[in-house]
C-alpha cells in the first residue's frame, strides 16, 4: 500500500482527478446560470416584442385617425366648394339658357358632380359629412341624381318607375351608394353596352336593380364584395388596395349607417353583374308634391326672362279664328292645369271668351254635365243667347277696328289667345 | 353624420341636374327649333306613352292644349331655355310633338304708296 502511496504518479493522478471534478461542477453551475439567463432573456424578448406590436398598432391607429381627420376636413372643404360651384352653375344655366354656352355649362356641371361625388365617398369612409340636407324626392329622381354623378351617365337607362318617395335623410346616401354601383357597372362593362335600371316594388319595400353587360366577377372579387357589403367595414382609407377601390367599401358603410341593403352576388341576364339595392319601408314616403314655391334663387331670373323671348312677331296660328263660333260653348276637353310652380297661369287655348260672363249653373271653365244642359231654365237660355250675341257683336267690332291693321298679328301679345 | 348647423352653408342645388334631363343630347339647330317655333302635342290615341321622364310628361301637358311657342313653353317650366329646347327636340323626334315654323310677320304696307293714295283721294274728293 505504502508502495502505492509513495508513488508520486498516483498523487498526480489524484490531483488531476480532483481538479477535473471541480471543473465539471463549476461548468455545470455556469451552464445552469447561463440557461437561466437565456430563458430570462427570452422572456424579456417576448415582452419587448409584445410591446412593440402594441405600440406599432397604436401608432398606426393614431396615424389612421390623423389621416381620417385631415381627409375629413379636407373633403368637407372640397364638398362645400363643389356644392357652391353647382349652385353657381345652376344660376349660369338659367342665365345663359338661350345661348350655345349652355352646352358647355352642362359639361362643366357634369364634371363638377363627379368631383363632388368623389369627395363625398372619401368623406363617408372617414366618417365625415355627407352633404346638404335634401327634401323628400321621388325614387326616380334619386336614381337620376345618382346617374348624373358618374362619367358614363349616357349609358344608363331607367326602364321603370314607381310612385314612391325617399325620406329626406336617405336621399343623399342612397343617391351616393347607387352612383357607386352605377360607376362599377359602367366601368366594368364595354363602352357600347347599356346599363339598365329597373325600379320595382316588393313586399319589403322598393328595389333598384342595376344590370350591366360586363364580364361579371370572379370568385375572389365576389368574396371581397360580399365581405365589404355584409360584415367587414372599412375604416379610413387604408386597405382599399392599389389602385384604391372605393365603391363597395362606401356602399357597405352607407348601407349599414342608413339601413338599406345592397347585394351584388347575382348575375345579370346579360352575363354581367346584377346589383340590387333594397330600400325598406322605413326609408320610403309617398311621392313628394311638386314644389309650389320655387327655390329663392330661381323665380327672379326665370320670370324676368320669360316676357323678353316672347316678342311681338309671335303670331297667332291660322287655325285660331275657327274657334270663334264655338267660344260660347264650353270647351270640349277642358283640363284644369292651374298654374306653374312660378305662379304663372298655364294657358289653355280653347278657353271661352273673357267678355262672356259665365252662367251660374254651368261655369265655362268646366265641361257642362249633360244633365245640366237638359234642365236649363228659360232665363238661363236667354242669358246665354244674350251673351253669345254680345260676344259676336264685340267680335265684329274688334274686326272692324282691325281692318286697317294686319289681322294676322292681332293676337301677337302673349295673351293673344284671349281674342280668339 | 351631420351635426346641427353644419349643412346650412348653401341651399342644396337641384337634385336632378339639367344634363341628366337632356340625357346629354346636343342643342337642336336654330332652324329646327327656334324660340318662336310653335309646338303642340301630336294627337295620340288617348294614352300617354310610358317611359317618359317627368319633365317630358310635363312639357307634353303644357303643349297639349294647342300651339305654343318654345319660349312660352320654357316660361312655364323652371328649366333653362336651352334644356327645354333639347327636350322638345327629342320629343319631336320621338313623334310626341309637332312643330311648325313661326308664322312670318306680315310685311308692313309701303308708306309711300299709302301716302300717294291718300293724296290722290284728297285731290279727287277733298
Amino acid at each position: 500500500m505504502t508502495k502505492y502511496t509513495a508513488n508520486p504518479l498516483l498523487w498526480v493522478l489524484f490531483l488531476v482527478l480532483a481538479a477535473a471534478v471541480l471543473v465539471v461542477v463549476r461548468q455545470r453551475k455556469a451552464s445552469a446560470a447561463l440557461r437561466q439567463e437565456i430563458s430570462g432573456l427570452r422572456e424579456h424578448y417576448t415582452d419587448l416584442e409584445h410591446h412593440y406590436t402594441q405600440s406599432v398598432a397604436s401608432a398606426q391607429e393614431q396615424a389612421d385617425e390623423a389621416t381620417k381627420t385631415v381627409l375629413k376636413s379636407a373633403m368637407r372643404t372640397l364638398q362645400g366648394l363643389a356644392a357652391e360651384q353647382q349652385l353657381i352653375l345652376s344660376r349660369l344655366q338659367d342665365k345663359y339658357g338661350e345661348s350655345v354656352i349652355l352646352q358647355d355649362l352642362l359639361e362643366v356641371d357634369h364634371t363638377n358632380s363627379q368631383f363632388g361625388r368623389r369627395a363625398q365617398s372619401i368623406a363617408v369612409l372617414c366618417g365625415g359629412w355627407l352633404g346638404r340636407h335634401r327634401d323628400v324626392a321621388s325614387v326616380y329622381d334619386v336614381v337620376r341624381s345618382a346617374q348624373g354623378r358618374i362619367r358614363h351617365y349616357r349609358r344608363v337607362e331607367i326602364l321603370s318607375q314607381v310612385d314612391f318617395g325617399i325620406s329626406s335623410r336617405a336621399v343623399e346616401p342612397v343617391a351616393l351608394a347607387l352612383a357607386e354601383l352605377l360607376d362599377n357597372a359602367t366601368s366594368y362593362s364595354s363602352p357600347d353596352t347599356v346599363v339598365e335600371i329597373n325600379i320595382r316594388t316588393v313586399p319589403k319595400g322598393v328595389v333598384i336593380v342595376v344590370d350591366d353587360a360586363g364580364v361579371g366577377m370572379n370568385d375572389e372579387e365576389r368574396a371581397r364584395a360580399e365581405r365589404l357589403l355584409t360584415t367587414e367595414r372599412v375604416n379610413g382609407v387604408g386597405g382599399l388596395g392599389n389602385p384604391p377601390q372605393f365603391g363597395l367599401a362606401v356602399i357597405g358603410v352607407l348601407s349599414e349607417r342608413f339601413g338599406f341593403e345592397v347585394s351584388v352576388d347575382s348575375a345579370s341576364p346579360y352575363g354581367g353583374v346584377r346589383s340590387v339595392l333594397l330600400l325598406p319601408h322605413e326609408l320610403l314616403t309617398g311621392m313628394p308634391e311638386r314644389r309650389t314655391q320655387p327655390p329663392a334663387a330661381a323665380p327672379a331670373p326665370v320670370a324676368a326672362q320669360v316676357p323678353a323671348p316672347a316678342p311681338a312677331p309671335l303670331a297667332r296660328p291660322a287655325a285660331q279664328p275657327a274657334a270663334l263660333p264655338s267660344a260660347a260653348v264650353p270647351p270640349p276637353a277642358a283640363e284644369s292645369y292651374g298654374s306653374t310652380e312660378d305662379g304663372l297661369p298655364i294657358r289653355r287655348r280653347k278657353r271661352p271668351m273673357a267678355i262672356v260672363p259665365p252662367t251660374e249653373s254651368a261655369p265655362y271653365g268646366a265641361p257642362a254635365a249633360p244633365a245640366a244642359t237638359a234642365s236649363r231654365s228659360g232665363e238661363q237660355t236667354a242669358a246665354m243667347l244674350g251673351a253669345f250675341q254680345r260676344g259676336t257683336r264685340s267680335g265684329r267690332a274688334t274686326q272692324r277696328d282691325d281692318a286697317n291693321q294686319t289681322t294676322s298679328t292681332r293676337g301677337a301679345s302673349s295673351e293673344g289667345h284671349e281674342f280668339s | 353624420m351631420r351635426a346641427g348647423g353644419e349643412d346650412l352653408e348653401f341651399e342644396p342645388a337641384d337634385l336632378v341636374r339639367a344634363y341628366v334631363i337632356t340625357k346629354g343630347r346636343e342643342l337642336p339647330d336654330e332652324q329646327q327649333l327656334s324660340l318662336i317655333t310653335l309646338v303642340t302635342a301630336a294627337p295620340q290615341d288617348g294614352r300617354r306613352p310610358a317611359r317618359l321622364t317627368p319633365e317630358e310628361q310635363r312639357l307634353l301637358d303644357i303643349c297639349s292644349a294647342g300651339y305654343l311657342s318654345v319660349a312660352e313653353v320654357a316660361g312655364h317650366t323652371r328649366l333653362p331655355l336651352g334644356v327645354v329646347r333639347i327636350v322638345l327636340a327629342a320629343l319631336t323626334e320621338g313623334g310626341h310633338l309637332m312643330t311648325r315654323p313661326p308664322v312670318p310677320r306680315a310685311r308692313n304696307a309701303d308708306k309711300d304708296l299709302l301716302e300717294e293714295v291718300l293724296n290722290g283721294l284728297h285731290r279727287k274728293f277733298g
